[in-house]
């Protein structure tokens, strides 16, 4: 009786479970529902970003949340162009190039009151000033900064604003466009912050004044946001949808889950073994985007000690070429990301009306690495003074012994990929150590050059190649590589780099600021220090009766002009 | 009792301050800092805000500084957010203690009622059925309990939304955290009441013709209670604990999510706050399982 019962139970638990991981057909019904309420829209970005305050904020998926909250002079349309939006009209350029003068339409802010050209200067100068101490606030470095350290930006009238740059700036308008350039109400601003040091503080619970097509009305700190329609948004006739629920969540099952259950219309994340469930679906939604994933190498590491500059560039040459960046796409990435063949990303601009990457910018055959590179690569490293033992089974064997750390942060897909390289390294007896660290220590030792070898990302701000090139300007921060930062023997001389960036900088010749470009991208790509791996896209699953939300190469996504049937 | 409570305190006060000073050194000394971002601002903006949180000054001015600042009530704003502190782990503390609350209650008296069945059943089948449970109860971690709960409940039979932007519902989060504290208990009050109930004072009451109820709850339930609330200690700290991931996995916005992000982004305000918060309660809760020993059993005495 007792066994009986006993076997009974255990029966009835495994069938719990089988009915809790089948994959029968009434799971796809699951998959198919949606919520019927047409007019709210559920989406989910990421966990709480740190502030909401668009000049404070630094992340992506806070900027998604200001764009969607908060408008400013231009904007982006479906297509990804930019699009006047509180700018009545084109800019008036001068000559030089180098003043703006905008009209400004008529707006109101959020809570009825009249949004001047006044706005924008107070914003932009609390943006940029030091006290503010925004992550962003390089990006007004292009404009004139007056003596007093305020910037050179001028409201003659309510309608009219003037802007005076240092230099001829072809990715002004992406700047005008981007988050931290957008207005913030003064009032609430300033009075939230009265002794300044707290200068994010008026966005800190839901209820503040915004220009946007939504305000957020509801707030659950890491639960949810409720935004709602911004009736005083200059174009609400054309908003739709009347509330925007955010899932406050990084939790990938959990946000899938919400997708599959149909508590989520959007999901920006889909964990990476349901990829392949889910690519051939049309909620499965891949765009492009402008960043690079690569993988770097510290130039002073102890790898190299003994070696000259062009020995040492052979050996990060010979593995650039071993690294197959087919496989990684197709198994890892599974995205269709482009094996990527040099550091600016395909599509980008260059500055002078045409784009970057044109068929003659490559500086391999990015679809050829891999194994069927393993002569070239043999042949690099002897010439870098290693000898080299064919072990007759395709593989080789290498003298003096070459062991190389590899850093990675933890995370599936970064740890798939340094394994993916440390075989490929494996055909000519490199062997290779994979550290795993966590997000914060890896930015650190990234950042003070504590690695061998390392994996690296970047997405661009704006549509212009100094947002990828400045990177490796020797005094960056984010010159992990450590481009002349203390240079060893072995390590590439990187002052004709740093004066490059200068040229691009301050050209007024947009022909010369594009060759001077190239020849950055040539003279970085010749260190092979930097080894791109493929240009980033971005990957989104959408419910069926959703249509409207579009997303820029930079990842922002705009869901104002939606539509749910 | 009024001086053991009084010695109690005291020495609750010691070890707060001790774990206060030994997190906030421990935390300078991980690597890594509240400010580091894949794509790093610019030195002056570090500097500001180096500056504006005392982070240029050395560790032991700081902590004195830090101290200093909570003593006069201040506990300052996170660095991630710029939020204050205080307002913050309310609202959060609000929502955890929703939520670990009930799970501490549930798993009290359904641990106390199935540990009371077995024992009174014992070697028949309630016995064997809750036996059988509290060790699955036992085996299975709370994430992956709350991940099964939620495919079985959201995903198979849509009775529970995964996510809702109003009402989210916590019935799946507290089944989530109470069933290991439920099932422990269970087998805890199974032990010590098979125990009781053998005892002579339960021989004497039956042979005195006590009634059966009243022997149950008037001599075997409540020296049966001793080891339980020996365990009221643990629990709290299991459910805390447990309760980062089932946050997580509910997107509930308790104490438990923002103590692990703390850490990871080196919030360091954060850190200090959530720790020493933790350690405050489980402080409060050992005083408060120690004096409730008195009351339960006044052969006890804490001298």
């Amino acid at each position: 009786m007792k066994r009986k019962l006993v076997s009974a139970l255990l029966i009835a638990c495994m069938a719990v479970g089988l009915v809790a991981c089948g994959n029968d057909k009434k799971d796809d019904a699951a998959n198919n529902a949606t919520s019927s309420d047409t007019s709210v829209l559920s989406i989910n970005l990421a966990s709480e970003p740190d502030y909401l305050d668009p000049a404070l904020n630094s992340s992506v998926d806070g900027g998604c949340l200001a764009v969607n909250s908060f408008v400013g002079l231009y904007t982006y349309d479906k297509n990804g162009d930019l699009v006047p939006a509180l700018a009545d009209g084109e800019p008036e350029v001068s000559e030089d190039e180098c003043t703006y003068t905008f009209k400004v339409k008529d707006s109101k802010w959020s809570n009825g009151e009249a949004l001047t050209a006044n706005d924008f200067v107070y914003s932009w100068n609390r943006a940029a000033a030091d006290e503010t101490a925004a992550d962003y606030s390089y990006m007004f470095d292009i404009i004139v900064h007056n003596d007093d350290g305020t910037l050179a930006v001028e409201a003659p009238d309510d309608n009219t604003i003037v802007v005076t740059l240092t230099n001829p700036c072809p990715y002004f308008l992406d700047l005008v466009a981007f988050p931290t350039y957008l207005p913030v109400y003064q009032k609430d601003v300033e009075a939230a912050n009265p002794n300044g040091d707290t200068p994010g503080a008026w966005a800190q619970e839901a209820g503040f004044v915004c220009n946007g097509a939504y305000t957020l009305k509801e707030w659950s700190h890491e639960e949810s946001m409720v935004y709602v329609k911004n009736d005083n948004f200059y174009d609400a006739d054309n908003v739709k949808i009347e509330e925007l629920h955010f899932m406050l969540s990084a939790d990938d099952t959990a946000i899938y889950a919400a997708y599959q259950d149909g508590s989520l219309d959007f999901a920006d994340t889909v964990p990476n073994d349901e990829i392949k469930n889910v690519q051939d679906s049309d909620e499965f939604h891949i765009m492009d985007q402008l960043g690079t994933y690569y993988v770097g190498f510290n130039v002073n590491s102890k790898i190299f000690e003994g070696k000259t500059v062009e020995q040492a560039a052979k050996m990060r040459q010979a593995i650039s070429m071993l690294i197959d960046r087919n496989y990684i796409v197709e198994n890892i990435g599974q995205t269709g990301q482009v094996p990527a063949d040099s550091f600016v990303p395909a599509g980008m601009a260059d500055g002078n009306g045409g784009i970057y990457k044109t068929a003659d910018v490559s500086y391999y055959d990015a679809e050829a690495t891999g194994a069927d590179m393993v002569e070239d690569a043999v042949k690099l490293l002897e010439e870098a003074g290693y000898t080299m033992e064919d072990k007759g089974d395709g593989t080789y064997s290498i003298s003096p012994a070459l062991s190389i750390e590899y850093l990675v942060n933890d995370g599936t897909g970064h740890t798939d990929i340094a394994e993916a390289i440390q075989q490929d390294l494996a055909l000519v007896g490199i062997e290779l150590t994979i550290q795993t660290e966590e997000w914060n220590v890896f930015l650190d030792d990234r950042k003070n050059g504590n690695y061998d070898f390392c994996r690296e990302g970047w997405v661009a701000d704006y549509n212009d190649p100094i947002n990828m090139l400045d990177l490796f300007e020797s005094s960056s921060g984010n010159n992990d590589m450590q481009f002349g930062v203390n240079p060893e023997s072995w390590a590439p001389q990187w002052d004709e780099y740093d004066q490059l960036i200068q040229t691009i900088r301050t050209s007024t010749d947009m022909e010369a600021r594009l060759e001077a470009c190239h020849k950055a991208e040539d003279m970085l790509m010749d260190t092979w220090a930097v080894i791109p791996i493929y240009f980033y896209n971005d990957i989104y699953l959408q419910k069926p009766n959703v249509d409207g939300i579009y997303s820029t190469v930079f990842g922002m996504k705009y869901f104002m002009y939606a539509t749910k049937n | 009792m009024g001086e053991y409570i009084l010695k109690r305190i005291a020495l609750a006060v010691v070890s707060v301050a001790a774990i206060s000073a030994i997190t906030f050194f421990a935390m300078n000394l991980i690597p890594g800092g509240p400010f580091n971002k894949e794509k790093a601002a610019s030195p002056a903006v570090q500097r500001v805000l180096e500056e504006r949180y005392n982070l240029d000054k050395p560790v032991p001015q700081q902590y004195v500084i830090y101290m200093n600042n909570l003593l006069h009530g201040d506990w300052g704003v996170s660095l991630k957010t710029g939020r204050d502190i205080w307002t913050d782990i309310s609202t959060k503390f609000k929502v955890s203690a929703r939520l670990g609350g009930l799970a501490a209650i549930f798993a009290i008296i359904f641990g106390l009622i199935l540990g009371s069945i077995a024992a009174l059943t014992r070697n028949r089948w309630p016995d064997r059925l809750i036996v059988f449970l509290t060790t699955l109860g036992t085996a299975m971690p709370s994430f992956v309990l709350a991940t099964l709960l939620l495919l079985v409940f959201c995903m198979k039979l849509g009775w529970v939304p995964v996510w809702s932007s109003q009402n989210q519902s916590i019935l799946l989060p507290v089944i989530a955290l109470m069933v290991y504290p439920m099932a422990y208990i269970t087998r805890l009050t199974k032990t010590s009441m098979l125990d009781a109930l053998g005892q002579d004072y339960v021989r004497t009451a039956r042979a005195k013709g006590v009634s059966g109820v009243h022997v149950i709850f008037r001599h075997a339930l409540r020296n049966a209670l001793i080891p339980v609330v020996t365990y009221v200690g643990p629990m709290v700290a299991y459910i805390l604990t447990g309760s980062m991931v089932v946050e997580s996995i509910f997107t509930i916005g308790g104490l438990g999510s923002a103590f692990v992000t703390s850490i990871t982004s080196r919030d360091y305000t954060m850190i200090m706050a959530t720790t020493m918060f933790l350690a405050i309660l489980m402080v409060v809760a050992n005083l408060l399982t120690d004096i409730a020993y008195k009351i339960i059993d006044p052969r006890i005495t804490f001298d």
